[in-house]
């Protein structure tokens, strides 16, 4: 410590060029692939793209908050935005407004219980949210029978939210629009900030006064209510809701945050990072499909980048 | 001569920590090295055991000239370090941590031949009530330090190093660890101590040598010096700061008192502490590394659940179980370690110093990016950061600024009753420390109270209106600084039988 | 440590390591009682059942738990657990033990790469396994043409499945075999007492000497086997493989046993026989839930609740939280 007296640190910049030339790589890959895929280039394929991004950006942009705010991230998205589908469509019975806003109320509050158990008692958000997604299929199970979830026959309000409007599906525009206004709040509010000062050094921001218990369980809250937004949209685009729609939910939406550079331990990355790389994931995955890649590729070139992408970001910030 | 350190240099940039020192230590001896903060203790001490590579000089070791690269290596030849920060795991055994990472230990462990052998080295350290099979954690930390010298025994270690081993123990294990001690030189082995505990020099040691400002003073055999003689080897010219003050203190006594603390108790580290401290009164807490003043503070941020006591701001009770109960009572604590608990090193330097801010920099939750910026600015001219580095993280600035960003933080906060700084200048150049010290004076001056922690004589004296000496969790003296003289301060900070005096008065 | 002047830890309360056995005690106890209060009756049968459920989940909750001892997660041991039973039913055509061969040398390369990753870089091992997951569960699904694989060698998973002295089988004498093997291996070698430090503290052991990064190699090539090789065996016994994802349900299950087994979120403590305790616990539950008939949904919650109790119980603030704040208290207050 000594040393660094009167010493203004220059960081090294190895990092920087391997992240640069990464991104080269994945650049040279994408616009290869983009040339090169039969029918990747037009209009209807750019909409699938999009819409298949926005389900998972809106899951990812508000998983972001957890990243930025230290906790890693949580592993209940997927059974979080299964179950808010369900019950959205179940509750549609009582109009689409009641519906919706209660089971945006439902989504907030099972993330908000997480995030006091992580912030208050320092229980570790990993094997939390584990739990907690056990608990919420053995619930959804259990209150649904076992069996699917359409919504009410006489009720039709609900297909608007899967329509197109003006040429895309309503998906699109709710994803962008949470985006921006995320990236509003977690830029220009105090709580965004302070979920920034907290993900940079808990220990720091506890002798600083910060209020932990009330920042982690925002930062979760936010979360699960960002996946009972898009579990909302997926129940009305598929008017059929299971525990099978849990898929991949949550690892698309972990492995978009990361691609996007967002740094794992929190502090450093931004909602736009998260929008690009859900949105970097759903143009690979749409390229491999239409290529006529499987399942399997599609998992681990996902895998792959993520693998690479925490090397990366990890090496740039202790660089720093 | 069992070690012969000839020439040794070292230099820190522009710092030089070690001049040409020269140190000898006879087989089977107990040899204190003994000298105020930055004394070039500490860099002697790292350099014998190869955390430092010494720019130049000679060490030899029976008779061997060494060159050490890392501790392993200086373990490998029979030199051993037992320092503050200890080496165990705590969940694991004391049969486990005394063969913890050693090299021939085999690996089917669980031996007659091993445990016996721990046994034999714990009961020579007079650990005999002490269970093999113990978990590290239940046992108080003077036999952890035991335990730890124990492992280096076993690895037949021939030179203990011990930094400043007594900081945190009670007085029994004090006693311990000094019996300890001579029996291992009785068998021929050779111990520096490193100290600033003059009676525990006195006591336990056959010579001492004595450093300043990286060179050595003197070293004589114990019998021939006396305490009076040792203060004033370590002090050298430092006798004439009281008559070079330059800096006016204010004079406590106007009974304006905004703070009051009583009975301040932390388990093992602070004793019943009381202390009235006064508006634009700056108190200083002059104590030993361990000596509890650090604690006392973290205690009044709201950081030691453990503590107990009353606190009074401006005549009401406050409860300081959080740090954010803390803050609202008015109390701000500074950490001491800018790195890990002060500074959020990776945000850029406004965001680090309008943290404690954001509630008045904000309406309804949304900030107020103009007087953010306005307010980052006006910090950052008050204490002397470029206006540049707003916008760099605060992990790229150098040290001195780095704390200067630290303390902006805390500075002109309305309804401030208290700015509790632990140890505000630690690990700054002097022309940094002045400039933290004026910004401390200005603070001072708005109408808050200040309480600071030091190790540093000088920086005690220079800064303090009210010296507070704390030995052992307790406090020795409270000396208005007219009054207060470096050699009696220092007596204090490092004496036991001061801590009975004052008891007795 | 600038917090150097409190060094004492809270500690738990002692007979702490007592309570996973409580517990196999208590499920124990329950069980005997269904026929007592229930109109089910409890057979032979179904204690060879729950050392069945033992032998397919048991390792993977031993390899977790080592992970977890050692201050580390392993998330991919659900894919790997998918993989390892992919690559001997692919392999194992002719002979069997040439395929537990093949996917134990995959899950050894698995394990080298991640734990080389983890050492290597000092990387947090939850976002590395994370991305392990996924790459482990996308090769399954390519191996198998991203549908089920049979297994032509019934024989194989017969003779696996054939009771022995009425409640064990081949396949659970395996898995209660490694459990003795890790049992003495972590209570009587070096390296069990080594795995224990750099969980415990893991500048302590660096300082000590310990080679911290070679053990943590290592202990992500022991998860990865004790993942794949329960895999392979399950899936001789099924005579079928399968890359669908079944979820979290085997970190779940293994995550909770290991966990009430007592092993540590905090790294350092816990041991073979408490996590045989765990998974046996969950397996009589699991069975008694059998025995009365109730849905698989039970199971899951309950599950899932315990590991959320549990990790809450292990939380580092929790105990603080609930302490009646003693700090600096206004004490003639409460009079």
């Amino acid at each position: 410590m000594m040393a660094r007296v009167g010493i203004e640190r220059r960081p090294l910049r190895f990092a920087d060029a391997a992240l640069a030339a990464w991104i080269a790589i994945l650049a040279t890959v994408t616009v290869y692939g983009a040339a090169t895929t039969e029918g990747f280039l037009t209009v209807s394929n750019m909409k699938a793209i999009l819409t298949a991004a926005s389900f998972v950006g809106i899951i990812a942009v508000g998983l972001t908050v957890i990243v930025l705010s230290g906790n890693l991230f949580s592993l209940a998205l997927g059974q979080t935005a299964a179950i808010s589908a369900m019950v959205f469509l179940y509750s549609l019975r009582w109009g689409l407004v009641a519906a919706i806003l209660f089971t945006l109320v439902l989504g907030l509050a099972i993330g908000a219980v997480q995030g006091f158990a992580v912030g208050a008692w320092g229980a570790n958000p990993i094997i939390v949210t584990i739990g907690a997604a056990g608990l919420m299929e053995g619930m959804a199970v259990w209150l649904s029978h076992g069996q699917s979830i359409v919504p009410p026959v006489d009720e039709t309000s609900w297909e608007h939210l899967a329509n197109p409007v003006l040429g895309l599906p309503a998906p699109v525009y709710v994803f962008i629009a949470v985006t921006v206004v995320l990236a509003v709040v977690m830029a220009r509010t105090r709580f965004g900030r302070q979920i920034y000062l907290l993900g940079e050094n808990r220990t720091a921001a506890r002798a600083a006064a910060l209020p932990i218990t009330l920042l982690t369980v925002g930062a979760f809250g936010i979360a699960s209510l960002y996946t009972a937004g898009s579990g909302i949209l997926i129940g009305a685009t598929s008017a059929n809701a299971s525990l099978l729609l849990v898929g991949s939910y949550t690892y698309d939406a972990i492995a978009a945050a990361l691609v996007g550079g967002n740094a794992v331990t929190g502090g450093r990355g931004s909602i736009a990072r998260t929008a690009a790389g859900a949105i970097f994931i759903a143009t690979i995955s749409d390229m491999l499909l239409l290529r006529g890649y499987s399942t399997g590729a599609q998992i681990l070139v996902r895998g792959i980048i993520v693998v690479v992408v925490v090397v990366l970001t990890n090496l740039k910030e202790r660089t720093r | 001569m069992v070690l012969e350190v000839e020439g040794l240099s070292k230099s820190f940039g522009p710092v030089r920590a070690v001049r040409s020192l020269s140190l000898d230590v006879r087989a089977g001896e107990v040899h204190a090295v003994c000298g105020h903060n930055g004394a070039g203790k500490s860099t002697l001490v790292k350099t014998l055991v190869g955390l430092v590579r010494p720019d130049e000089g000679v060490i030899r070791f029976e008779g061997e000239e060494l060159s050490l690269r890392n501790p392993q290596d200086a373990q490998s030849h029979g030199i051993a370090l037992v320092n503050q920060e200890l080496s165990l795991v705590p969940e694991l055994s004391v049969e486990d941590n005394v063969y913890l990472g050693g090299v021939d230990v085999p690996l089917l462990y669980r031996r007659r031949r091993l445990s016996e052998g721990a046994r034999e080295v714990l009961d020579q350290l007079g650990l005999r009530h002490v269970q093999l099979g113990t978990p590290v954690e239940t046992l108080s930390i003077g036999e952890r330090q035991l335990v730890e010298i124990a492992r280096l025994l076993v690895r037949d270690a021939r030179l203990l190093i011990l930094d400043e081993p007594t900081a945190t123990l009670s007085k029994p294990e004090i006693e311990r660890v000094f019996r300890a001690t001579r029996d291992l030189v009785a068998q021929g082995r050779s111990v520096i101590f490193v100290s600033h505990r003059l009676d525990e020099v006195f006591e336990l040691c056959d010579r001492v040598t004595v450093l300043r400002d990286g060179q050595r003073v003197a070293t004589h055999e114990i019998q021939e010096i006396d305490r009076r003689s040792l203060i004033e080897h370590m002090l050298g010219e430092m006798e004439g700061v009281k008559t070079m003050q330059e800096h006016e203190h204010a004079v406590p006594g106007a009974d304006d008192t905004i703070v009051r603390i009583e009975g301040l108790t932390v388990p093992g580290s602070v004793d019943g502490v009381s202390l009235a401290l006064e508006r634009g009164i700056i108190t200083g807490l002059a104590g030993q590394v361990g000596s509890g003043t650090s604690t006392i503070l973290r205690a009044l941020g709201g950081l030691v659940p453990s503590a107990t006591g009353t606190v009074e701001v401006q005549g009401k009770r406050v409860l300081l179980n959080t740090p954010r109960r803390a803050a609202a009572a008015g109390v701000l604590y500074v950490p001491n370690d800018r790195q890990r608990e002060g500074l959020f090193l990776g945000q850029a330097v406004e965001r680090n110093l309008t943290v404690s801010r954001l509630r008045r920099l904000s309406r309804l939750g949304v900030l107020l990016r103009r007087r953010i910026r306005r307010t980052a600015r006006e910090l950052a001219t008050m204490t002397g950061v470029s206006l540049e580095r707003l916008g760099s993280p605060a992990g790229s600035l150098s040290g001195g600024n780095q704390q200067k960003v630290l303390l902006g933080r805390a500075l002109q906060l309305e309804g401030t009753a208290l700015l509790a700084l632990d140890e505000p200048t630690r690990g700054v150049d002097v022309g940094g420390r002045a400039e933290i010290h004026n910004l401390v004076r200005e603070a001072a001056r708005t109408g808050t109270a200040v309480i600071f922690s030091s190790t540093e004589l000088d920086e005690v004296l220079d800064l303090a209106d009210v010296v507070v000496t704390i030995f052992h969790g307790r406090i020795v003296s409270v000396v208005p600084r007219a009054d207060a003289s470096a050699s009696a301060i220092l007596a204090d900070m490092t004496t036991t039988q001061a801590a009975s005096r004052s008891a007795a008065s | 440590m600038s917090t150097g002047e409190s060094p004492l830890r809270l500690r738990r309360p002692r007979g702490a390591e007592l309570a996973p056995f409580a517990i196999l005690a208590i499920m124990i106890v329950a069980l005997a009682l269904v026929p007592v209060v229930t109109q089910y009756t409890v057979r032979t049968a179904n204690v060879y059942d729950i050392f069945q459920n033992f032998a397919s989940y048991g390792l993977v909750a031993l390899a977790l738990g080592i992970t977890i001892i050692a201050g580390e997660f392993d998330l991919s041991v659900s894919s790997m657990y998918l993989f390892g039973g992919m690559v001997a039913v692919l392999t194992g055509g002719s002979s069997p033990a040439l395929g537990i061969a093949a996917a134990l040398g995959a899950a050894i390369l698995v394990g080298l790469v991640q734990g080389g990753l983890i050492a290597g870089f000092r990387l947090n091992s939850m976002p590395v396994t994370l991305g392990g997951y996924l790459v482990v569960l996308g090769i399954t699904y390519i191996l198998g043409h991203n549908k089920s694989v049979l297994y032509d060698n019934f024989d194989v998973g017969l003779r696996l499945d054939e009771p022995v002295l009425q409640i064990f089988s081949i396949r659970s004498l395996v898995s209660l075999g490694i459990f003795v093997v890790a049992a003495l291996v972590l209570r009587y070698l070096r390296v069990g007492r080594d795995l224990r430090a750099i969980g415990g503290d893991r500048r302590a052991a660096r300082v000590a000497g310990v080679r911290v990064d070679r053990l943590l190699i290592g202990v992500f090539v022991v998860s990865a086997l004790g993942a794949a090789l329960p895999g392979a065996l399950l899936s001789y016994s099924l005579a079928t493989a399968s890359p669908t994802n079944i979820g979290f349900d085997v970190l779940t299950f293994s995550a909770t046993a290991a966990l009430i087994g007592g092993v540590s979120l905090s790294g350092g403590k816990g041991g073979a026989v408490g996590i045989a305790a765990g998974v046996l616990s969950l397996s009589v539950l699991q069975e008694i839930l059998a025995i009365l008939r109730s849905p698989d949904y039970v199971s899951s919650l309950i599950t899932g609740g315990l590991l959320v109790v549990v990790t809450i119980v292990w939380a580092p603030n929790l105990s603080e939280w609930f302490r009646t704040a003693r700090v600096v208290r206004p004490a003639e207050e409460r009079t």
